[in-house]
């Protein structure tokens, strides 16, 4: 067997346009899974009554099954769900208008969420007791305790989690080539079709992942630095 | 002034305060002293909410809460009109000394930022860190961060301020200089409840002592009195056992 080193860096140069697609589905999951997560952990850590059991069982359900699976459930049963209400409703919209990417977006937010609300959960706990405690005795209500004091340390604390989130979910996001999206995967596959040179072309895609998630980890080497200067005393 | 009536409560089965009675005037500085598990920390939490009293009624000025169904309301109103030093200074970790007086002030008092910001440097001042006020807690020590803690109960104006046993997590070289700010303070005609082991500290500063034991205050009095001549036993045998010449002689 012989390596095609040109065709590695051609396939390489080919990648690149799927980038930015890769990188929105990241970024999309990872925002909107944040908030999710958020929401989830303070309700469940602050047993919210009604919201708790459905909290949790968002959780044990969407962990309890393939980011695949979530994929395929809200690709196949969505259409059907909103063509349904639009068809009662009287509506013109029609599934068909939705891009492919859309279906992606929403069903990793919901694995994202699921994963991030332990993330989240974790940083919390990881916040002093008394720290809730000062907050209430200088008048603050729950709402601006969590806002201004909690939470800012909770995020500081669950960063090492939350950048391999990040990571996680760009490497998942490769699974958005199963309904038609091309990200860096797929793309590695068109490019290998001209030629049959699959082994070169997904070194290529190898090597891209791994500069971005090289990327994402320096980021958040900085993202640390930043929101734990308060620690660097270390006297406490 | 404020006033306790019949204050209760029980963690589980363990019934820890069985029925306060305890009022303090305006500007009087009360220490309350007595043995671990004696409830006394408890009873200064429950004074803003921290602890939820079973029953009981709190009164402070015009105001107040009746303890068996307190609406969120009055306990945030409660909090607003008392402050609290800790014992482990719980400091808002993330926000420099500056930032944590400056907080109530305008997240709560709704105070401009710039007014805030003047108002929280003097009280720096007054507790001599004028030099730290960029510092984080991480960067101060114990006594420091005590200081800082005193200057953001301070900065709320409040009707009374509780502390939790303030030095009690100190070196014993810091402590000076925390029981010097209070006694600063003290002067100024601040109400002041204190919870603390610190008898010579105790006996000087405050104008009131409470003695507790076992849920329930033993005896209360001007501190000359309570301390040269207790009148109940429990008290007696307290205060021997606590006299460090007694202690500490081999």
């Amino acid at each position: 067997m012989k390596l095609d080193f040109g065709f590695i860096w051609t396939a390489f140069i080919a990648l690149l346009p799927a980038v930015p697609t890769a990188l929105a589905i990241t970024a999309v999951s990872v925002f909107c899974g944040l908030i999710i997560g958020t929401a989830v952990a303070v309700i469940r850590l602050y047993k919210v009554p009604v919201l708790y059991p459905i909290a949790s069982a968002y959780v044990t359900v969407i962990r309890g099954t393939p980011m695949l699976t979530h994929l395929f459930i809200i690709y196949f049963g969505l259409p059907m769900l909103i063509d349904g209400a639009t068809d009662s409703l009287g509506l013109s919209f029609r599934s068909v208008s939705i891009p492919m990417i859309g279906f992606a977006y929403i069903s990793f937010s919901i694995t994202a969420g699921a994963y991030m609300s332990e993330v989240v959960r974790s940083g919390l706990l990881a916040v002093n007791r008394g720290q809730i405690e000062a907050a209430y005795s200088i008048g603050m209500t729950t709402f601006q305790a969590m806002r201004r004091i909690i939470l800012p340390q909770a995020f500081a604390a669950s960063l090492p989690n939350l950048s391999n989130m990040v990571i996680g979910m760009l490497h998942g996001s490769t699974l958005a080539f199963t309904v038609s999206v091309v990200e860096i995967n797929a793309k590695a596959q068109i490019v290998a079709t001209t030629n049959w040179k699959f082994f070169e072309a997904y070194l290529a895609a190898a090597l891209l992942f791994w500069g971005l998630t090289f990327l994402i980890e320096r980021l958040t080497a900085l993202a640390e630095r930043r929101f734990n200067l308060y620690n660097r005393g270390g006297v406490s | 002034m404020i006033k306790l009536t019949q204050i209760r409560k029980s963690f589980g089965r363990n019934e820890v305060l069985k029925g306060i009675d305890l009022t303090v005037e305006k500007g009087e500085v009360v220490a309350i002293l007595g043995p671990s598990g004696s409830g006394k920390t408890t009873l200064l939490r429950c004074i803003n909410y921290l602890e939820k009293p079973n029953e009981g009624r709190i009164v402070i000025d015009d105001f107040s809460v009746q303890c068996r169904r307190p609406d969120k309301k009055a306990i945030h109103t409660l909090r607003q009109k008392t402050a609290m030093v800790f014992q482990q200074y719980n400091l808002f970790k993330h926000k420099t000394a500056l930032e944590n007086v400056m907080e109530g002030l305008f997240v709560v008092k709704k105070i401009s930022k710039d007014e805030a910001r003047i108002r929280s440097i003097e009280l720096l001042e007054k507790v001599g860190l004028g030099n730290k006020l960029d510092s984080y807690p991480s960067e101060l020590s114990g006594g420091q961060q005590q200081r800082v803690g005193i200057a953001r109960a301070l900065a709320l104006n409040p009707e009374v301020i509780l502390f939790d046993e303030p030095t009690s997590a100190l070196d014993p070289e810091l402590v000076g200089e925390v029981l010097a700010v209070i006694r600063k303070i003290a002067k100024e005609g601040i109400t002041m409840i204190i919870v603390t082991h610190e008898m010579g500290f105790a006996q000087d500063v405050a104008s009131h002592v409470v003695f507790m034991d076992e849920g329930v205050i033993v005896e209360q009095g001007k501190p000359n009195e309570l301390f040269t001549s207790p009148k109940e036993e429990r008290t007696k045998q307290f205060l021997k056992r606590i006299t460090p010449e007694a202690a500490y002689s081999i």
